[in-house]
């Protein structure tokens, strides 16, 4: 393991909010790291602090105590826009919902990120086109969020993140607002680029059918990491 | 860059309706604001006309203080008329001039067997004051003045009743000549009848042939005023101020100058249009701070996404100022075209004033045309154009300001 390029590190990491009187721990004395082509969930039931974990942890919030680097930046020592920089270059994201641009079609979405970094045209589209193809989208480049389904939509939304060919993509809950079915087979497209890309993936859930497939588990219980275990039917 | 401008022009079309709506108030509200500049300019500058037509001209010649004191006596002798014409034949290349007027002013007293009446005679040479004050548009009886014409007079409308005279009947002037203090009188004939429009013109105007009235008031070859018309008012003060200099001993004033009354009534006139920019510029700034905080407030959920991606607080405050600006651009083709075709039609056909007032037009004196053409200058257009679109970008600074911040709304979980 020791010998793996690190992706995410998170050290002694607690974040507290301020409720009126009382002060609400959300992450509690976290430590832990990801290494390259991870596949990874975070598990705990509601308000045991997964959210806030994946803000934390690149930087869209910042902790309260300890420290957080993305492979050799760390995190603490850089203002808002640096993070919103190393986002750009390192992270991509799956948000439960409202994923994608309404005013841009699948295919602009898909792209928003190259085209953000400043990646050449021609370049652009071959990769886009390419990795729609990967999702199974192909066909459907030129529909707007409005004209595609939930499952549809959360396959842009992934053939954005990996377009780009991050370090680390991060969704929170991910499948929430799938049917099983169509949850399962956005797992499975996540698991596949994984093991295609070697892309490290971290990713939080509910859905124990959603958690089976993750390689590694993380379980939450009030903030603090309550067990940490690989699963060994994978990688 | 491309990208934000791009999502920026969708943005504008996802609530058409309202874009649409937003963009007609902005565009009514400019060709309105077009509208009453041009036809507050083209009213003013009918006065102006008339007055400068009927009185002074663009640029006078006289003697020094002749403006503030007046005086039979304050006369331009040959020498220094001669200098006059020659500055003014210097000049000519430069601006155009249309007609140079020589006259002489005297105070009087108008006699028939009705009674008399205080007048102010104008010696005029009849040709060119004829074509150069367009008399023959004024006349409502008789002829006007021509080069055989001896002691013939034209009178104002109102001397005309007062006396009740009418054309070929005879009546007495009187007047003080020059160098004396003796009154001299003559006879003379009415020759024609003028209505010029300008009030007190009207109840006092006299013109007589200028060597008639030399010869009558003992003024040899002296004028009182050497009155300049040029082709437009424009360039007015540069041509006074140009005087000025070139004829030190003499006193060379602009219509401005020379008509104080004027421009002030003009400068309240165009405090009063003012005031109903004012208005419309809040019924602009209003509709358009209105949709663009609307717009921007309910996209939350868009700016935090748009965060995450990388989108930085600087992109998301240039997306709101370009879909300002949008709106600004199409607001001001939209109200620089209807504004600009209205212009066009009440400059060929005027606006006819007595649909709304009935009787006489007039203000200081200068009663004008019921029909007011509108007249709008390269400089007004863009103005207002520039207004518009400083109004709406400096608008649009308050929401971009927000899309700007509303970043940091967690699209993270938190639903
Ligand atoms: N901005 C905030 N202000 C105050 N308290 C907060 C804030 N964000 C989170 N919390 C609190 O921190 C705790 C952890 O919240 P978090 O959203 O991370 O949980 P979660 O595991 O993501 O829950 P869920 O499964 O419902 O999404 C909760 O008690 C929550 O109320
Ligand atoms: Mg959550």
């Amino acid at each position: 393991m020791g010998s793996k390029e690190m992706i995410l590190r998170l050290q002694d990491v607690s974040r507290m909010y301020e409720q009126g009187q009382e002060t609400v721990r959300a992450l509690d004395n976290v430590t832990l790291s990801l290494e390259k082509g991870e596949f990874v969930a975070i598990a705990g039931p509601s308000g045991s602090g997964k959210t806030t974990l994946l803000n934390v942890a690149v930087g869209l919030d910042r902790p309260t105590q300890g420290k957080v680097w993305i492979r050799d930046h760390y995190l603490n020592s850089m203002n808002t826009h640096a993070l919103a920089r190393l986002r750009l270059e390192e992270v991509g994201f799956i948000f439960q919902s409202y994923n994608l641009v309404p005013v841009l079609n699948a295919e602009e979405n898909a792209e928003l990120i190259l085209l953000l970094r400043g990646v050449p045209r021609q370049k652009r589209k071959t990769a886009v086109l390419q990795i729609l193809e990967e999702v199974g989208l192909a066909g459907l480049e030129k529909r707007r969020p409005s004209e595609l389904s939930g499952g549809q939509q959360q396959r842009v939304a992934v053939a954005r993140a990996i377009a780009a060919e991050p370090a680390l993509v991060l969704a929170d809950e991910p499948t929430a607002n799938l049917d099983s079915e169509t949850a399962l087979s956005l797992l499975k497209l996540m698991e596949k680029l994984n093991q295609e890309h070697a892309t490290t993936f971290l990713f939080s859930t509910h859905d124990p059918r959603v958690m089976k497939r993750a390689h590694r588990i993380i379980h939450l219980v009030d903030g603090r990491v309550d067990r940490d275990e690989p699963q060994p039917s994978h990688g | 860059m491309w990208i934000v401008l791009k999502i920026a022009w969708r943005n504008l079309w996802r609530k058409p309706r309202r874009t649409v709506l937003t963009v007609v108030t902005i565009s009514l509200g400019l060709a309105l604001l077009l509208i009453f500049f041009g036809i507050g300019d083209g009213g003013h500058n009918q006065m102006i006309e008339a007055a400068v037509r009927m009185g002074s001209g663009h640029v006078v010649i006289q003697q020094k203080e002749y403006h503030a004191k007046g005086g039979i006596d304050r006369l331009l002798d040959i020498a220094q008329k001669q200098r006059a014409e020659e500055w003014i034949r210097d000049m000519e290349p430069l601006f155009p001039i249309q007609h140079i007027l020589m006259r002489t002013y005297a105070s009087g007293l108008a006699s028939s067997s009705d009674g008399s009446a205080g007048v102010q005679i104008i010696g005029i040479e009849p040709q060119s004051e004829r074509v150069a004050s367009r008399f023959d548009d004024k006349l409502i009886a008789g002829d006007f003045l021509d080069s055989m014409s001896g002691n013939e007079v034209i009178l104002g409308e109102g001397v005309a009743q007062r006396l009740d005279l009418g054309v070929g009947e005879k009546m007495v002037l009187m007047a003080q000549g020059a160098g004396s203090t003796e009154i001299q009188s003559q006879l003379v004939r009415v020759k024609g009848i003028l209505r010029t429009g300008l009030e007190e013109s009207d109840q006092t105007l006299v013109l007589l042939p200028l060597a008639a009235s030399q010869e009558f008031l003992n003024l040899g070859e002296g004028i009182h005023q050497v009155a300049i018309l040029m082709s437009h008012s424009g360039p007015s003060t540069q041509v006074a101020e140009m005087g000025k200099k070139r004829l030190p001993s003499l006193e060379v004033l602009s219509w401005g100058e020379a008509m104080p009354e004027l421009v002030d009534f003009i400068r309240i006139d165009n405090g009063g249009n003012y005031i109903m920019n004012i208005v419309l510029f809040l019924l602009i700034a209003f509709t358009v701070l209105n949709t663009l905080l609307m717009s921007v407030l309910e996209r939350g959920k868009e700016f935090g996404l748009l965060h995450s991606l990388g989108l930085t607080p600087i992109k998301r405050f240039l997306m709101i100022l370009l879909e300002a600006t949008f709106m600004a651009a199409l607001s001001g083709l939209g109200g620089f075209g209807i504004g600009y075709a209205l212009h066009l039609y009440l400059n060929i056909h005027g606006l006819p004033l007595d649909l709304f007032y009935s009787g006489e037009l007039s203000a200081v004196g200068v009663t004008f045309d019921p029909v007011i053409y509108s007249d709008l200058s390269a400089g007004r257009i863009f103005s207002s154009l520039a207004l518009v679109f400083l109004l709406t970008l400096t608008l649009g600074l308050a929401p971009a300001w927000r899309a700007a911040r509303s970043g940091n709304i967690h699209l993270l979980g938190r639903t």
